[in-house]
């Protein structure tokens, strides 16, 4: 049984203006400890699943369909009362911008006892008392001096270790990092990883991962899915889905990516065109427009999650990628070691 | 912190030079010169003489300033024109009445206002939220004279809810170790006093602090607002906090750091405000004085009056700096 | 002209329109920033009309002299006051007078201080820190008890009272301009202009202010709002305009505050008159700044 089911989640965002459609059907598994990686650009409705299970959706957003089975119980349609117990206890999220996500005003230590008195049976001294010993583990020395600091007298990689720290507080069973690296500069980003790779082993947690960045999955996860326009287009084993990008989508973002060991004269081949405004539903792919597989079908009708190269590898796509057009070897070196 | 501290507080003494030049050049400057000013017109030749003596009026500007520095710094701002009392002590008599006033018009703009600004900003659009905006509106485009009046014909006049007039009724006793009158019937433990006091209290204060409440409600809800939007909000939420514990110690918390510099700068409208709500409620402090000053040309009063409330100004302002600078941990700790 | 010098003076004449535009827009859309034109255009004819309004002359007995004048009824629409004067009449021609103050004084504060804001934001030096300084000094003074201290000494005409109240507004204009200035001087397009040689008065009237000008509109409109309900105060204590024929709302309403039981009208109707311009003026100082930058909420 999995831990973490979804299936079929649609998400809007009802403003004066229009209707967003935000996340258009997405469907996934999580089992324990597993390492999952949602990739896309910025807007694909990617954050929005995350906060929308959790059910901390701005006030103009909304769950229009699907369900989200957790342990059994289906978190859509939970009142918040009963979420609040499982946010921060159970399921965990840390956000991108760690210099923006900490209360500027409350020091760090209480910003964490203040998790561990809400979820668990302890008392402040206690409470204290494991603060440090998690700031510790995410690699904070000194970790008890700095209970009384404020946010602002830490440096950005420090607070985001702090945010984990906070997050594996109540030792949850599954942590949402959403563009964790994002902020922070290459060295530290390589840290914070290494971080949350080491705590998913040390707590057998399982991780969700989102970013835009292909190179962060590829050294965390398991398993990746890829969005696109609110849908997933690909999903599958990460070794996999860099050897054999078989969605067009897909195969356009590793090819975009600059390489270290390619030939000078190469040009960058980014994908032409622009993503779709979420608050259009066009018929059929919403990736058409600028795929250069695209065929009348593909305009058409909406393609849905199909096996191809073997069970666990799924694609959305009437045209995928043909074998001679996927990339050289190299893909598969990027494997998580 | 202590540093900031320190730098504020050595700024003062310039500003506190700076503004008893300033009202010594008005000295100067009233009509038919200081002397006469000073003492009245039916002053004779003899007192005339005797004032353009001791404030050296013969001697050069300079000298006269330093003369007049010495004396403010020793207490001494002249004579009352009409009582012929000394200045200083009629400030003083008339000065709990005036604080008095000011507090409990503040407690009202606060203890109204904040939350006032706090449940419109949550309630973001709704009714409550334009009806605010409404009342904010309104609230700074009447004149606090007229507020006052209304007010006054309204609950006092016509409905007979409150007293009209004055700080206690006349029937009522009350011994004066502060004249603070709340504070002396506490102290006092005379009962009938307390309430007496505070009904009487009422009217004036609401009146002076309506405006401030306006300021203090829209404050509040744009920096409410402001915070709502913020990612720690979104992270405290997040962690499954309840949410009066998010309201509170995340959302409230850093929305108050504007306000608490905003509530300091409503000392200015107070003190104005009390000038002219005082005389419509017969209040006995310090606006009410100033007031009777200018009608009866006692400049020695009015020139001791607007350097008393200037000071006052000057060093609330301070408090308020150093408040917020307290209350913001990056100012405090650097 | 070359293709470039085209297409940049084309740029010149399109992006101003194209902010000022978007302003308009916006502000069109809010309902409180139309009530507010609204008011004001009451206010407005109110002022220029007046006499054509008006049945009667403002100073003209047109009723009995009373201690208990009559109140709204028959020709005097908002009744009489105690000099046999019609109510409604002396309002009509006191927005005149509001109007008028309201312009003056704004302008004279204006003008100061922004001549004192350009200079401290753009010279910066001993220059910024002395005009600072006696800025600071000024705001030490409390606004109205600074009013009441310059009318003592300058006198009760009412030129005198429009510079007094302009007066005590230069402050809070030459920080604003002061502020302005500094926040553009350091910006890129600033640095690209002096890069190229442009002049530093060029740089300042050309580019610097037109940008800066924004927030200090938005001061504009709200300190006229301030100025009238400061010369009614100044009524109020007694330092209004000295002339007793000028129908000053404020000094209206002072005459008869302590006979607000028996005669309510001669003190509402003045009251009311305030409120309602003070009003408009500021829902529209509000919409403008909410129009210029809506992303500010303050």
């Amino acid at each position: 049984m999995a831990l973490l089911s979804v299936r079929e989640l649609e998400v809007k965002f009802f403003t004066r203006r229009a209707t967003v459609h935000a996340v258009r059907g997405t469907s996934f598994d999580l089992d324990p400890g597993q390492t999952l990686g949602i990739v896309g650009e910025s807007g694909c409705g990617k954050s929005v699943s995350s906060l929308a299970m959790l059910g901390i959706l701005p006030k103009t957003g909304r769950i229009t369909n699907g369900e989200v089975l957790f342990d059994g119980k289906d978190l859509v349609g939970l009142s918040d009362s009963k979420l609040r117990n499982i946010r921060g206890k159970d399921i965990a999220m840390i956000f991108q911008d760690p210099m923006t996500s900490l209360n500027p005003v409350l020091k760090i230590g209480r910003q964490i006892t203040e998790v561990l008195t809400k979820h668990l049976p302890m008392d402040k001294q206690e409470a204290t008392v494991e603060a440090a010993t998690l700031l510790q583990r995410v690699g904070i020395p000194n970790a008890a001096d700095h209970l009384d600091d404020y946010p602002h007298q830490f440096s950005g990689g420090m607070r985001q270790r702090v945010m984990i720290a906070m997050a594996i507080a109540c030792r949850p069973k599954i942590l949402i990092a959403d563009e964790p690296t994002t902020a922070l500069d290459v060295t530290i980003q390589a840290q914070i990883l290494e971080l949350l790779k080491k705590l998913v082993v040390e707590e057998q947690m399982a991780l969700i991962l989102i970013t835009h960045d292909l190179g962060v999955v590829a050294g965390v996860c398991e398993r990746t899915n890829v969005m696109y326009a609110g849908r997933f287009i690909e999903t599958g084993p990460t070794p996999e889905l860099f050897a054999r990008p078989r969605h067009p989508y897909t195969l356009g973002l590793l090819k975009s990516v600059p390489r270290l060991d390619a030939v000078r004269k190469e040009k960058l081949d980014p994908i032409g065109g622009s993503p779709p405004e979420l608050t259009n539903v066009s018929p059929g792919c919403s990736f058409a427009p600028r795929c250069v597989y695209a065929t009348d079908e593909s305009r058409s009708r909406v393609p849905d999650l199909r096996p191809i190269d073997g069970p666990d590898h799924l694609v959305a796509c009437w045209n995928p990628v043909p074998d001679e057009d996927l990339p050289q070897a190299p893909g598969a070196e990027w494997a998580v070691r | 912190m202590l540093g900031y501290v320190l730098r504020r507080l050595l700024l003062l003494f310039p500003i506190l030079l700076g503004l008893s030049l300033l009202v010594f050049l008005f000295v100067r400057a009233l009509p038919g010169g200081p002397a006469i000013a000073l003492l009245g017109e039916r002053a004779n030749d003899q007192s005339i003489e005797q004032i353009n003596e001791s404030l050296g009026l013969d001697q050069p500007l300079p000298v006269q300033y330093g003369r007049y520095l010495k004396n403010v710094a020793s207490g001494d701002l002249g004579s009352s024109v009409r009582t012929r009392q000394p200045v200083t002590s009629e400030l003083s008599r008339r000065f709990p009445a005036t604080v008095e006033l000011s507090l409990a018009a503040m407690i009202f703009a606060i203890f109204a206002g904040i939350p006032l600004g706090f449940v419109a900003a949550k309630r973001y659009g709704g009714v409550l939220d334009n009806v605010s905006l409404v009342a904010s509106l309104i609230g700074v485009s009447i004149p606090v004279f007229f507020l006052a009046l209304l007010l006054k014909y309204i609950f006092a006049v016509k409905l007979g809810w409150l007293p009209t007039i004055g700080r206690l009724s006349l029937t009522v006793q009350l011994d004066h170790p502060t004249n603070f009158y709340v504070l002396d019937a506490i102290l006092t433990a005379n009962w009938t006093a307390l309430w007496d006091a505070i009904k009487h209290l009422i009217l004036p204060a609401i009146a002076l602090g309506t405006i401030p409440l306006a300021i203090v409600a829209r404050i509040t809800r744009a920096a409410t607002l402001d915070v709502l939007s913020e990612d720690y909000v979104r992270t405290a939420r997040a962690k499954g906090l309840d949410p009066r514990v998010v309201d509170r110690r995340h959302v409230l918390k850093n929305a108050m750091l504007p306000v608490v510099t905003v509530i300091g700068l409503q000392t200015g409208l107070l003190l104005t405000g009390a000038v002219l709500t005082e005389t419509v409620f017969a209040w006995p402090g310090l606006g009410t004085l100033v007031l009777d000053a200018i009608r009866f040309r006692d400049y020695a009063i009015l020139q001791g009056g607007i350097l008393f409330f200037a000071v006052i100004f000057v060093l609330v302002n301070l408090l308020v700096d150093v408040s917020y600078a307290f209350l913001n941990p990056r100012i405090r700790y650097r | 002209m070359s293709i470039v010098e085209a297409e940049a003076a084309q740029l010149n004449v399109d992006r101003p329109s194209g902010l000022w535009v978007d302003a308009w827009d916006r502000f069109k859309r809010n309902p409180a920033a139309l009530v507010g034109i609204a008011l004001i255009v009451v206010f407005i004819v109110a002022a220029v009309f007046a006499p054509q309004i008006a049945s009667f002359e403002p100073n003209e007995q047109a009723g009995p002299l009373a201690t208990n004048p009559a109140g709204p009824g028959g020709d005097h629409l908002l009744g009489l006051d105690q000099q046999g004067r019609d109510v409604f009449t002396r309002i009509l021609f006191g927005a005149r007078l509001s109007l008028l103050v309201g312009l003056v004084s704004v302008a004279v504060g204006l003008a100061i201080g922004l001549v004192l804001g350009a200079l401290s934001g753009y010279l910066g030096g001993w220059v910024d820190f002395a005009i600072m300084r006696l800025m600071d000094l000024m705001l030490s003074v409390p606004g109205l008890l600074l009013a009441i201290g310059l009318v003592t000494i300058m006198g009760r005409g009412l030129f005198q009272i429009m510079l007094v109240v302009g007066i005590v507004q230069v402050p809070t204009f030459a920080r604003l301009l002061r502020g302005a200035i500094l926040g553009q001087r350091e910006s890129d397009y600033v640095l690209a202009a002096r890069s190229v040689g442009v002049p530093g008065h060029r740089i300042l009237l050309g580019h610097i202010l037109p940008n800066s000008i924004a927030p200090v509109i938005v001061q504009a409109t709200l300190a006229m709002a301030t100025a009238i309900i400061e010369v009614a105060a100044l009524s109020f204590v007694g330092l209004g305009p000295a002339d007793p024929r000028l129908p000053e709302w404020g000094k209206m309403l002072a005459e008869n505050a302590n006979r607000l039981e028996q005669s309510a009208h001669l003190v509402i109707f003045p009251g009311l008159a305030i409120v309602f311009s003070a009003l408009g003026i500021n829902l529209i100082g509000d919409g403008l700044r909410e129009a210029i930058d809506p992303k500010l909420k303050s």
